[in-house]
């Protein structure tokens, strides 16, 4: 029952004897959502290394419910921005975004994403942050960020899916 | 060979502008009509086969942008470093990628960057900026969102 590790016990009632339990449709919809989550196969610059790093086997983020990077972003569900998003780039980064299906979420990876980073002063090419051009779910700090502060940020956006409520 | 003997077949084409050593590489400042005779010479008769890169020095206290040629032997693993300078209110100056194919980008870049005009370049297209921006690398460029350094 690893869906249901850190539940509360409210939200679910197991009936004796039976191999059945009650609960609301909304946490069977979100925990689908939250454990089933694709990423889209694209990376910026540096901060894309440490991210096939968390994806490879010593931090397998499959374990938590990644699953696999999606060959297109029309089967994606979650939108690492994992580098620099320069001004030329931006316009692409923004129809990847408009081309993946409802509910999506975005992760801003390391300091580039979040705010420019090291490229904030005297820059012409860099978009001072990715949540300028599409809005952002978590952000998770570093230059690059360790493979397991990008896991804490992927199991935080799972708890704020667990949160949300039913779309009608 | 060494850069005097680099120098001696140059001047035996075209009279360089300024010449010196630097780190035992010969630079030589040649008028920006010679550009095309010196690479030429420089390519069918001394072996000069790879062209290293392409790029330019914006001198804004002397009014001037310099453009740098460095070239490289395969054969003789000699290195050579050609500069021109150019007028900074209208820098124009012949195109090398028929010469050097690889000068293609190398040219459409420093153009972009510091809006060089390389006449009869094959595909005179912008490579790597956004619309709208024009030589950016130039000391005396302005941006609407750029964001100055704190000085302290």
């Amino acid at each position: 029952m690893g869906l249901m590790n850190g539940v509360d016990e409210n939200l679910i009632k197991k009936i004796p004897g039976a191999p059945i339990f009650m609960t609301s449709i909304e946490w069977v919809i979100n925990a689908s959502r939250a454990n089933s989550l694709w990423t889209v196969t694209f990376g910026l610059r540096c901060c894309a290394i440490e991210m096939m790093h968390t994806g490879a086997t010593k931090t397998d983020w499959a374990r938590f419910g990644f699953e696999v990077p999606a060959a297109s972003p029309r089967r994606s569900d979650v939108m690492v921005v994992a580098g620099t998003v320069s001004k030329k780039m931006a316009p692409i980064v923004k129809r990847l975004y408009e081309q993946m299906p409802e509910p999506k979420y975005v992760l801003a990876m390391g300091a580039c994403a979040i705010s420019g980073g090291p490229f904030l002063y005297d820059s012409y090419s860099v978009v001072y942050g990715v949540d300028k051009i599409i809005p952002v779910d978590v952000y998770i700090p570093g230059c690059p960020p360790r493979p397991e502060a990008l896991l804490d940020g992927f199991i935080k956006l799972q708890k704020k899916i667990m949160t949300q409520k039913f779309r009608k | 060979m060494n850069y005097q003997e680099i120098l001696e077949k140059i001047k035996t084409k075209v009279e360089p502008v300024y010449a010196k050593e630097d780190l035992g590489v010969l630079n030589a400042e040649i008028k920006s009509s010679d550009i095309r005779t010196v690479l030429n010479y420089l390519k069918s008769e001394m072996s000069f086969d790879w062209l290293n890169f392409i790029t330019a020095i914006d001198w804004i206290a002397n009014n001037c942008i310099e453009v740098v040629y460095q070239l490289f032997s395969n054969i003789t693993k000699d290195r050579v470093v050609i500069r021109v300078k150019l007028d900074r209110n209208k820098p124009e100056i012949e195109t090398v990628s028929d010469i050097y194919r690889t000068a293609e980008w190398h040219e459409r870049e420093t153009a972009e960057m510091f809006g060089i005009k390389f006449s009869n370049h094959p595909y005179p297209n912008k490579l790597l900026t956004i619309d709208g921006m024009d030589s950016p690398l130039r000391k005396d460029f302005k941006c609407d969102d750029m964001k100055p350094l704190p000085k302290d």
